[in-house]
């Protein structure tokens, strides 16, 4: 075939590329890339473009544009072959015409995405292959639906001082359902601050109209006397009642938010695909649900009540010293200001800190997430000390961290306290002046230092709350980077209803790479309903991968899936999972009982349909011989059951969903040959009437199956039945042969 | 081990079919419809936890399934009343009347008074005590023994306490 017409083609948007590319308009751009490396590996930024008949791009050498700004240019024929190779970071394109490299470009791995689009656009554009297509029309919009899942930041990420208040702002919105109660909390608020600053008041008139005249030789107006003391009495009580009243219902709020976040990240989490969790450390992740929340929560409950608080009465005290005596409260609020900017400016170096400080903790936590569960291999190895060692230093990341938190703070807590001692001493030079002067009283003076006292100590509790806010932000912002983490696999918008499936599966073209890496070269493959297919191949051949694609754990990068003609990508992933029953090589199972365990993927069947899975899965027997047979705790993972045991309880949980499609990864491949006979017998009766794709090392496990796959490198390299593939004397062959050889007697294939 | 698949539920033995009878020293004997006789055979119940009255499986000593009846309470007499006997024998699990007191710590020191008679015993750790969901504890001992609290609403609020603490 030659080059196709253009107009069979789908156009792709042409969005970034520079105009000296510019082709006419009968001449689409089917693909761009750019290559970021020029011929002698120095970094540099150059286009390729290809449409219908040419590949054009800048300079391969130096990787700029030409001279003359007119890009190179090579004929695309039937011929021509695009190959990529990449060796760990720096990859290499040759285009071959007739057999023969016609020009290289180099680049790094930062652009093997867009240099593999290419790729495949060419493949398809050259060869017709129809699996590495273009984007179709409708795979466009889904691209959009579906934007990959956004790393994790772990570094602090140079995210501006602006993101603080963003993520803090954002936690408003899980307050929304609480409003009521938190308007409440901040009338509360209100009053029981106003309440605290009656007392001094009322000492104003006390030391002016009783003591001072008392002094002086008057009688004493008890009456008036008790009346203020009352007041005093009042105000103390009422304050009291306030602020216990306001403590309460913000906690209240506050332990909700909290509560709400834990259960939003976590039920955000289970809603996130598998790649995720491959490039995560569970230690951080628990770190994030459990500790982050938590310090919100007390950031809520203790910081942001103690701040509306003391920032109310600091403005009602403001008020009250200007209307008790505008100049003395000029002078008083001198200090203020510095103190504000010495927040801001601490501010950006505690938050650095603290983000710090939050890493190292969640550093921790994964040592201990990875080492428990780990034990056996860290006992085995005698290797106790060094995990002890690496604890160690995970510990003492999180000491310094703290200690270079506690310098920024140590230092700067007493000099707010400095300025304030400075306020006080201002009101006392400029009072007693003005005493002298006659403009204020005692009385009047006595209440203003009250006040002074009350306003500089709330100002200094304010400044805690600086700390407390970047402690708080550093929580919400590692909460929201998983909240803001999209599944890579999505749920499609309107999801076809797709019921109960007869259980065909086809497989188009199917490629998927992984990172920069490609693990699937073009997989074509059509599975009946109710055949069992077992895939064969070398550890890296692929085979778990394109089970992953089955199981929709992950997306192929190009070509689709299908069950029953219907894109897997078109239905909801929940409807089609129900369809499916995994039995995997490590049985995972949860704390509980075997019961418990076994209707995991089917909560609500009886005993009686417990049981009878037990026993089509050959475990009936032992579970019978457990202390308290199926209402027996196996702890966790199942320590206390075998291999075998453990895998055919799994085989049991399997049957109970009665799945159409079953994937049976490496079923067998962790316990013995005894014991994988007694297993097999379960799998038997498992696979009857389903449709079955059958990874396994062991060929004896695959006799039952209808058809053999051999995969090699990503590719199909033999497909058959096993007599078939004998016969041949191909890679299935020979893998048998080598397999019989090693076993005493040779393997059952009947 | 065993490999041999087990037949379904439905191929078992009808109740008239096959005998079980006391053959001395407590021991049990079951005979089949076929004749065959198994001495020393067990009884176990599938869910002694939550479901008694259910289901029960008569057991031969190499492990291999003879019989299994589907409900306790629907079995004819005079089954029942022998497999309630065994069960009773070899289910012992004694009920704790009164807690006495609990140690702090893992594992902790239990001492209490059951139906029969004081007892003290450890157990390894919190998970080792369960809640049912009827108001009853099953607490298990580090010897693998299992003790039970029917209503925990009737225990004084000092043992309510301590069970607290203790899981």
């Amino acid at each position: 075939m030659t080059t196709a017409s253009p107009g069979r083609l789908p156009v792709a948007p042409v969005a970034g590329v520079p105009a000296r590319f510019a082709v006419g308009q009968d001449e689409p751009v089917l693909a761009s890339c750019r290559f970021d490396l020029d011929a002698a590996l120095r970094f540099a930024d150059g286009w390729i473009v290809l449409t219908p008949h040419r590949l054009l791009s800048d300079d391969p050498e130096t990787g700029r544009p030409p001279p003359d700004g007119h890009p190179f240019e090579w004929p695309v024929d039937a011929t021509a072959e695009l190959d990529v190779h990449l060796r760990a970071a720096v990859g290499r394109i040759e285009l071959l015409q007739a057999g023969r490299v016609a020009v290289q470009w180099r680049f790094t791995a930062a652009r093997a995405k867009g240099v593999h689009a290419l790729e495949d656009a060419f493949d398809q554009l050259v060869h017709g292959r129809p699996g590495a297509e273009a984007p179709r029309p409708g795979e466009a919009a889904r691209t959009i639906a579906a934007p990959p899942s956004k790393a994790l930041d772990d570094e602090d990420g140079e995210s501006g001082p602006r993101a603080s208040w963003k993520s803090l702002i954002r936690l408003t919105g899980f307050a929304r359902p609480y409003l009521g109660m938190a308007v409440v909390g901040g009338l509360l608020s209100l009053a029981s601050t106003a309440a605290a600053l009656v007392p001094p008041y009322l000492t104003m008139p006390l030391v002016d109209r009783v003591l001072i005249p008392r002094q002086q030789g008057a009688p004493v107006p008890f009456s008036t006397v008790w009346w203020y003391l009352g007041g005093l009495l009042l105000a103390a009580t009422l304050a009291w009642l306030l602020s216990w009243a306001r403590t309460w219902t913000l906690a209240w709020v506050s332990e909700r938010i909290a509560a709400n976040l834990r259960v939003s990240t976590y039920a955000h989490l289970q809603s996130l695909s598998l790649d995720f969790f491959s490039g995560k450390r569970t230690g951080d992740l628990m770190a994030r649900v459990g500790n982050d929340t938590d310090r919100i929560n007390l950031f809520l409950s203790v910081n942001v009540l103690t701040f509306v608080s003391d920032v109310l009465l600091v403005a009602l005290t403001a008020v009250v010293l200007v209307t008790l005596n505008p100049l003395l409260a000029a002078v008083t609020l001198v200090p203020f200001p510095f103190v504000v900017w010495l927040a801001y400016t601490v501010r950006a170096r505690l938050r650095r800190g603290f983000s710090r400080a939050s890493i190292a903790w969640a550093d921790m936590t994964s040592v201990l997430a990875d080492t428990i569960p780990g034990i056996r291999v860290v006992k085995a190895f005698a290797q106790e000390h060094r995990e002890i060692e690496r604890f160690k230093v995970a510990n003492d990341r999180v000491l310094d961290a703290n200690d270079r938190v506690n310098v920024t703070w140590s230092f700067f807590g007493p000099l707010v306290s400095l300025f304030s001692e400075l306020g006080t001493l201002v009101v006392w030079a400029a009072g007693a002046w003005l005493v002298f002067g006659g403009t204020v009283t005692v009385g009047g003076l006595t209440a203003f230092l009250a006040y002074i006292t009350r306003f500089y100590t709330r100002v200094e509790s304010m400044i805690h709350m600086v700390p407390a806010t970047q402690r708080a932000a550093a929580s919400a912002q590692r909460i929201f980077d998983i909240l803001d983490c999209r599944p890579t696999v999505a749920e499609p918008p309107h999801p076809v209803p797709l019921g109960t499936v007869r259980g065909r599966i086809e497989i188009d073209g199917v490629h998927f790479r992984y990172g920069a890496r490609e693990i699937l070269h073009g997989i074509d493959l059509t599975i009946e309903p109710g055949e069992m297919v077992g895939l064969v191949g070398t550890s890296g051949s692929g085979k778990s991968t394109l089970a992953n694609l089955v199981c929709r754990f992950y997306d192929p990068s190009s070509g689709s899936i299908r069950i029953d003609g219907i894109d897997l990508k078109d239905v909801s992933i929940k409807e089609y999972r129900s369809n499916l029953g995994c039995v995997l090589q490590e049985p995972f199972l949860f704390f509980g009982t075997v019961a418990e365990n076994i209707t995991y993927g089917c909560p609500d069947a009886s005993r009686e349909q417990i049981v009878a899975a037990a026993r089509a899965a050959g475990a009936h027997e032992f579970i019978l011989a457990l202390p308290a047979a199926y209402d027996s705790r196996i702890g966790e993972r199942g320590g206390s059951l075998s291999g075998g045991e453990r895998q055919r309880l799994s085989i049991a949980r399997a049957l109970l969903v009665d799945p159409r499609i079953l994937i049976l990864d490496e079923a067998t491949s962790s316990v013995d040959v005894e014991t994988e006979a007694a297993i097999q017998a379960a799998i038997d009766r498992l696979v009857t009437g389903r449709t079955t794709i059958a990874i396994a090392h062991r060929l004896s496990t695959l006799r039952r199956a209808d058809r053999i796959v051999v995969l090699d490198g990503g590719r199909i390299v033999e497909s058959g039945s096993h007599d078939a593939l004998l016969a041949t004397g191909g890679a299935y062959s020979r893998l048998y042969h080598a397999q019989s050889k090693e076993a005493d007697q040779p393997a059952v294939i009947s | 081990m065993t490999a041999s698949p087990v037949p379904p539920p439905g191929d078992f033995p009808a109740f008239a079919s096959y005998r079980l009878e006391q053959s001395g020293h407590g021991r049990l004997r079951f005979t089949g419809s076929d004749g065959v006789m198994h001495d020393n055979v067990d009884v176990i119940h599938a869910f002694p936890v939550s479901a008694p009255q259910g289901a029960v499986a008569i057991i031969a000593t190499d492990g291999t399934e003879l019989a299994w009846i589907e409900s306790l309470e629907t079995a004819p007499e005079p089954l029942r009343t022998t497999l309630e006997r065994e069960l009773s024998v070899r289910e012992f699990l004694p009920v704790i009347d009164r807690i006495e007191g609990v140690s702090d710590g893992e594992p902790a020191d239990w001492t209490v008074a059951t139906d029969r008679g004081p007892r003290r015993f450890k157990v390894a750790h919190a998970d080792d005590i369960v809640r049912c969901g009827d108001d009853s504890v099953l607490i298990t001992d580090t010897d693998g023994i299992r003790y039970r609290i029917p209503a925990v609403a009737r225990l004084t609020t000092r043992e309510r306490h301590l069970i607290d603490k203790a899981t």
